[in-house]
């Protein structure tokens, strides 16, 4: 006897595999697609991921309540018809003293190089600083901005195309305790430094007061426009 | 011979297409198994909720990163509004703007380069560093400082704009990029002159890095050039805990 597909039972076997199969796809897709490769991490990155995670989203948390904070009060100025300038003046400070085009003023700390390092060894500097919460950070007198580059062999570092010397500092404002305890911790930037540049000493000092100059820099875009 | 393909041709067509669902069926059980297998070598029992974690955080970032998207183009609306009453607050509004844009609070659209660093497919030689074959956190930075050094104006990886306090970081085989973690391949946009290939392909440091990185390694570097490059504005927070203005410059 021929099996036809007119037979309930092939039907239903025809129904089931094609189940099966579409259960399947869809499982191997959401399986490619669902954590970006996140199971595939150890126990101790996902740890330092989630604490950065963490970190993260506690400033996203603050940003979110200081601009809701900043809204209100511009919605109740405008309904009062009271001037807004002060909070647009706020407004405006900040920005420009996050971007750097004001010189800033605040606790933090000192880093001073003295020996020959490379460019690559003052960029993780500068990225190290940038990871443990700095709010401004300058090279000698270079305020450093986004497009701020370092670079240059041992003996020939600049930044911005500016020389440094073998004994030069980096000053950056933050939190002086978290930033001295994450530079100098078992296997921190300045260990590093000290393991590849035997020669050149770092030494990390918290400081009450520094100031920053602002950026000799251009921001302002020639080939972005704002994209409405 | 004539007696099997008769016999061939004889086969219902649904029973054919029973048999290509079946083979599909079996090739996608065993894909399952061996995307699972690796997984369940290495799970601890602390790994799971780990994961979950750090996907539910993730899940939070992208939220309140477009929360705060929101809330600025509601407060930039507002301080807008103040446009026309009078010369002072027409010129503070302007500086706002100019300052925003220059923070990278503003997204951007304009000429540029779109760069795509995706890990080796070449396998680890005995002996050979494993990570040596993935893109790392210095490759991403040392694209960014050469897209500078280029010309570049505005620049993003994987849609998190690189502003004053980006840091760029490893962890483990991840990146984490405004503390953003990011999956490869990594794209990085740039605005900037039409000319930055060419003047990429004139910096010592782009050639060292194409020659070690993809000469020697494997490492997948590809570009575009589209019409227009859009890079988006930096969602995250503008800290200001310790820092304090100590005198207004000029508007730049």
């Amino acid at each position: 006897m021929r099996a036809s597909l007119r037979d309930p039972r092939s039907q239903l076997l025809v129904s089931l595999v094609a189940l099966i199969l579409g259960v399947l796809i869809v499982v191997q897709i959401r399986s490619q697609a669902g954590d970006s490769g996140l199971a595939e991490r150890s126990a101790q990155d996902l740890t330092l991921l989630v604490a950065n995670l963490n970190t993260r989203n506690d400033q996203l948390r603050t940003e979110v309540s200081s601009l809701d904070r900043q809204l209100q009060a511009l919605e109740v100025g405008g309904r009062n018809g009271t001037s807004s300038l002060n909070q647009i003046r706020d407004d405006l400070a900040r920005i420009r003293a996050w971007a750097g085009l004001d010189p800033v003023a605040g606790r933090g700390v000192e880093i001073t190089v003295s020996g020959a390092i490379d460019g690559h060894a003052l960029e993780e500097l500068i990225n190290e600083l940038r990871n443990s919460g700095s709010e401004a950070i300058a090279i000698e007198d270079v305020r450093v901005v986004a497009a701020t580059v370092v670079g240059g062999g041992v003996g020939a570092l600049s930044v911005d195309n500016e020389a440094l010397g073998d004994r030069f500092v980096v000053r950056a404002i933050g939190n002086p305790e978290s930033l001295v305890g994450s530079l100098t911790r078992i296997g921190g930037m300045v260990a590093q430094l000290a393991a590849t540049y035997p020669d050149a000493a770092v030494s990390v000092e918290a400081i009450d007061r520094l100031v920053l100059p602002a950026t000799k820099r251009n921001l302002t875009p020639s080939h972005g426009r704002p994209r409405l | 011979m004539s007696h099997l393909a008769a016999r061939i041709r004889s086969i219902p067509s649904w029973q054919i297409t029973l048999g290509i669902a079946l083979l599909a069926l079996g090739f996608l059980i065993a894909a399952q198994l061996a995307a699972e297998g690796p997984r369940i070598r290495y799970t601890t029992q602390e790994r799971s909720p780990l994961v979950e974690t750090a996907i539910n955080l993730q899940t939070q970032q992208v939220t309140f990163k477009a929360e705060i998207a929101d809330l600025r183009e509601q407060i930039q609306k507002l301080e807008d509004q103040g446009q026309g009453t009078t010369q002072l607050v027409r010129e503070l509004n302007r500086q706002l703007e100019q300052a925003r844009i220059a923070a990278g609070l503003i997204p951007l659209t304009g000429t540029g380069l779109v760069l795509r660093l995706a890990d080796s497919d070449q396998p680890t030689p005995a002996g050979g560093n494993e990570s040596d074959y993935l893109v790392t956190a210095r490759d991403i930075r040392t694209v960014i400082a050469e897209l500078w050094l280029a010309g570049a104006e505005a620049i993003a990886v994987n849609g998190e704009r690189v502003t004053v306090s980006t840091g760029v970081l490893d962890i483990g085989h991840s990146i984490l990029v405004n503390s953003a973690y990011l999956a490869p391949p990594y794209q990085i946009s740039a605005i900037g002159p039409t000319d930055m290939l060419d003047q990429l392909g004139k910096s010592e440091g782009w050639v060292a890095f194409i020659d070690t990185r993809r000469g020697h390694f494997g490492i997948d570097v590809s570009f575009a050039e589209p019409p227009t490059v859009e890079v988006p504005a930096f969602a995250g927070s503008l800290n200001l805990r310790e820092s304090r203005a100590v005198a207004a410059s000029p508007a730049p």
